[in-house]
C-alpha cells in the first residue's frame, strides 16, 4: 500500500513535466527574447585576465526564421563590416576587401569567445529540437539537440526562468558532451513593445581561461524588412537600414 | 631586422601599458551613442617599412640595378593614409576613398594621392542601386587571385586584403529574393567609358565596354556567370562558386575563358613574337577550419595566360644577356628591350603559369587572445620555386594593428622566383584606424 501511495505520488508530481511540450516552451522562450523580425543595437565587450577589454557594437537586423545581418558600428577598424546569414550560409564584408566572403559558423569575426553562429544567432526552436525537460524548482531544464550538422554546438543544455520563461543560463556543448562555453542571462529589462528580456549576456569558457564575454543589448524593437535586404548585394549598404 | 622586431615589441608593450591605466571606468551601453549621422569620415595612417636582401645573381636584379652599385640590402619607408567620407542624404550617397602614400627608397623619394574610390550612389529601393563614378567591382571568390575579375586591377597576392584603385563606371544593381532553391538573384550590368583620359590604362582607347555579372544563391551555393565585351579588351566569359560544405569548411572555384588572347614572348637572345590563342583560366580553393582554431586557405591557380618554364627561363636568359652586353659594351638597347618587355608582359604579379597558395593561420595561440601567427606560401609549380611568408599580427588595442613578416623567396636559376630581385623581404606594418 505504502508503495502504491509512492508510485502514485511519484506519477502526480511528474504529470506536469510530461505535460510541458518543450517544443512549445522553447518557441515561448525566443518570443519572449526577441520577436521574430527585429532590429537591435548590442554592445559585444571581451574582458581579458588582467582586465583589459576590447568593445565592438553592432546594428542587427533579423527576419523570419533565417535572416540575420549585422553591422559594425564601432570600433574604426571594424566600422563598416558586415555579415549576413541566410539559413547555414554566413558572409563577412570588410569595406576594405570590397567584397562578401563566405565564412563557417564555428569562425570568429571578433575574436575572444564569440564566434560567428553567436553573433548571428538564429531562434533556438529552429536550429535545435527539445530532447528531455527537468522540472527544477523555479526553472526548467531543457536538453536541446541541433538539428543539421553545421549548426555550431550541437548539444545545449538550457536553463530557462519558470516565471518569465527567460534563459538563465545556456551550456553549448559538443556531440561528445564537451562544453564549451556557458552563457549567463542577466538583469532583465523592459525595452518597450512587450519585450522584457535579460539585458545582459555573460560568456566564459573553459576553452579560455579567465577571459569573460559579455553582450549588453539595448535599443531591440520590432521592424519588418524587405527581403532584399538580406543579400549580399546590399551587405554595402547596410549602414542605409538605421 | 633586430631593430624592427625591437620596435614591435616596444610599442605593442608600451600601447598595453597605456591602456591599462586607462581601464577603469564601468561599461555602459546606449543605443543613442550610435545614433545615425548624415556623414561620415574615418581611414587609418599606416608606418611600413620593408627590408628586401638582394640576390646580386638574379636577373632581375640585373636588371633594375645594372646600373648602380647596392649593399646586400635596400630598405624602403613607406607612410600611408588612407581617408574615406560618405554622405548620405534620402536615397542619394556620395563616397570617396583617397589613398596617399609616401615612399622613401633606394630609387626615390615620392608623395602619391590616388582616388581609389568616388561615386554616386542612388538607391531608390532595398533591391535597386545604381551608381556612377569610380568604384571598385571586386569579382570572383578566390582569396589569392581572380581570374573572373574583369574589371579590377591585379590583385596582389602578397597581401590579398588591400584596397585597390577602381575604374570609372556606371552600374546598376538589381536583386530579387525567392523562395524554393533559388533563394537569390542578381543582375549587375556595367558600363566601362575607355577614353584618352579616362580608364586610359584599362586597355584599348575609344571604346565604350560592357560587363554583367549574374548572381544566384542556388541550393545554398553561391554562383556568378560573368562577361566583359566591347573592344578595350577582348571578349571573356567567366563562372565562379563558393559553398559551405560544412560549418568549419567553404569551398570555391573560378573559371574564365579569354577570347583571342595575345600573349608577347621572347627567345633568349631577345627576339619577340606574338601568340594569339583562346586563355582559360581556373582556381580551386578551399577554407578549412581546424577544431583548434586553424585556418587554412589553399588555392590552386592555372594562369592560361601565363608562361611555361622555357618561356620564363627564356627570358631571364635574354636578361643575363643584355646585361653582359651592357657591362661589356656599354650598349643598353637590349636591357631596354629587357625592360619594356617586364612592363607590358613578364613582369605581371604572377607571369607564369600554375601557381600554389597555402596560408596557415592560427587564432589565439595558447589562449591569448588577438595575436595571430601564421604562415603563407605561394609557389610556382612548374619550377618549383617559392616564397614563404611567416608572419605575427597582434590586434588587441582598439584601433590599432601590428604585422611583422618575412621570410625567403627561393628557387633555381632561371625559375620565377629564383631570378626575383631579393632573397628575402621582411616588413612590419603598424596602422591606426580612426
Amino acid at each position: 500500500m505504502k508503495r502504491m501511495v509512492i508510485f502514485l505520488l511519484a506519477l502526480f508530481i511528474a504529470i506536469p513535466v510530461f505535460a510541458i511540450d518543450g517544443t512549445q516552451l522553447l518557441k515561448e522562450i525566443d518570443r519572449n527574447l526577441n520577436p521574430e523580425s527585429y532590429e537591435l543595437y548590442r554592445k559585444l565587450i571581451n574582458i581579458e585576465p588582467d582586465g583589459r577589454k576590447k568593445e565592438y557594437v553592432l546594428f542587427t537586423a533579423k527576419k523570419g526564421k533565417d535572416k540575420v545581418a549585422a553591422l559594425f558600428l564601432s570600433p574604426a577598424s571594424d566600422k563598416g563590416r558586415s555579415t549576413l546569414r541566410l539559413g547555414d550560409n554566413m558572409w563577412l564584408y570588410i569595406p576594405n576587401v570590397g567584397k562578401p566572403v563566405r565564412i563557417t559558423s564555428l569562425q570568429s569575426v571578433v575574436g575572444g569567445i564569440f564566434n560567428n553562429a553567436d553573433i548571428m544567432q538564429l531562434d533556438y526552436s529552429d536550429e535545435y529540437t527539445v530532447e528531455k525537460i527537468e522540472d527544477l524548482k523555479n526553472q526548467y531544464l531543457l536538453h536541446l539537440k541541433a538539428k543539421t550538422k553545421t549548426v555550431a554546438y550541437d548539444r545545449l543544455k538550457f536553463w530557462a526562468d519558470k516565471k518569465t520563461k527567460t534563459p538563465v543560463k545556456i551550456e553549448c556543448r559538443t556531440e561528445a558532451d564537451m562544453l564549451i562555453k556557458t552563457l549567463y542571462f542577466k538583469e532583465i529589462k523592459d525595452f518597450g513593445g512587450g519585450i522584457i528580456r535579460p539585458s545582459i549576456i555573460e560568456t566564459d569558457s573553459p576553452l579560455y581561461k579567465g577571459y569573460k564575454s559579455i553582450i549588453m543589448i539595448a535599443g531591440i524593437k520590432k521592424r519588418e524588412f524587405k527581403d532584399e535586404v538580406f543579400t549580399l548585394t546590399f551587405m554595402p549598404k547596410m549602414e542605409s537600414l538605421r | 631586422m633586430l631593430f624592427i622586431f625591437s620596435l614591435f615589441i616596444f610599442t605593442i608593450h608600451y600601447s598595453l601599458f597605456t591602456i591599462h591605466l586607462l581601464f577603469a571606468e564601468e561599461y555602459k551601453f546606449e543605443a543613442s551613442e550610435f545614433e545615425k549621422k548624415p556623414y561620415r569620415i574615418g581611414g587609418y595612417i599606416e608606418f611600413y617599412p620593408v627590408l628586401f636582401g638582394l640576390d646580386k645573381n638574379s636577373s632581375l636584379y640585373k636588371l633594375n640595378f645594372y646600373d648602380r652599385s647596392e649593399g646586400g640590402t635596400t630598405k624602403q619607408y613607406n607612410g600611408n593614409l588612407q581617408l574615406e567620407g560618405s554622405l548620405e542624404k534620402g536615397i542619394l550617397r556620395a563616397y570617396v576613398k583617397t589613398f596617399t602614400n609616401y615612399t622613401n627608397s633606394y630609387q626615390t623619394e615620392t608623395t602619391k594621392t590616388t582616388v581609389f574610390e568616388g561615386k554616386i550612389s542612388i538607391k531608390p529601393t532595398d533591391s535597386f542601386i545604381a551608381e556612377a563614378g569610380k568604384k571598385t567591382l571586386n569579382w570572383g571568390k578566390g582569396y589569392a587571385w581572380n581570374p573572373t575579375a574583369f574589371l579590377d586591377r591585379t590583385k596582389d597576392p602578397n597581401d590579398p586584403e588591400l584596397s585597390r584603385e577602381g575604374f570609372i563606371v556606371g552600374s546598376l544593381d538589381f536583386t530579387k529574393s525567392l523562395s524554393g532553391p533559388l533563394k537569390t538573384f542578381s543582375f549587375t550590368p556595367v558600363l566601362i567609358p575607355v577614353y584618352f583620359g579616362v580608364n586610359d590604362d584599362f586597355g584599348e582607347l575609344d571604346h565604350l565596354n560592357f560587363a554583367s555579372k549574374f548572381y544566384f544563391l542556388l541550393y545554398d551555393t553561391d554562383i556568378d556567370l560573368m562577361f566583359l565585351t566591347g573592344g578595350s579588351k577582348t571578349t571573356r566569359y567567366g563562372m565562379d562558386f563558393s559553398r559551405n560544405l560544412a560549418s568549419n569548411l567553404e569551398i570555391h572555384g573560378e573559371f574564365s575563358w579569354i577570347n583571342d588572347f595575345k600573349k608577347t614572348i621572347t627567345d633568349s637572345s631577345g627576339n619577340t613574337s606574338q601568340d594569339r590563342y583562346n586563355a582559360i583560366n581556373y582556381l580551386m580553393g578551399l577554407r578549412y577550419l581546424t577544431e583548434k582554431d586553424t585556418t587554412f586557405i589553399l588555392e590552386y591557380y592555372h594562369n592560361g595566360t601565363g608562361y611555361n618554364p622555357k618561356e620564363m627561363r627564356d627570358y631571364f636568359t635574354f636578361i643575363d644577356r643584355a646585361y653582359e652586353m651592357y657591362t661589356s659594351k656599354g650598349n643598353r638597347t637590349m636591357l631596354n628591350k629587357a625592360i619594356n618587355l617586364a612592363s607590358n608582359a613578364y613582369g605581371r604579379m604572377n607571369p607564369a603559369k600554375n601557381y600554389l597558395y597555402l596560408r596557415i593561420s592560427q587564432k589565439d595561440p595558447f589562449d591569448i587572445l588577438y595575436w595571430t601567427p601564421a604562415v603563407t606560401l605561394i609557389t610556382n609549380i612548374d619550377d618549383k620555386s617559392f616564397s614563404l611568408m611567416p608572419e605575427i599580427s597582434y590586434t588587441g588595442i582598439t584601433n590599432f594593428e601590428f604585422r611583422l613578416r618575412g621570410g625567403p623567396i627561393v628557387g633555381t636559376r632561371g625559375s620565377e622566383y629564383g631570378e626575383k630581385q631579393n632573397d628575402y623581404r621582411i616588413d612590419f606594418r603598424i596602422r591606426y584606424y580612426f
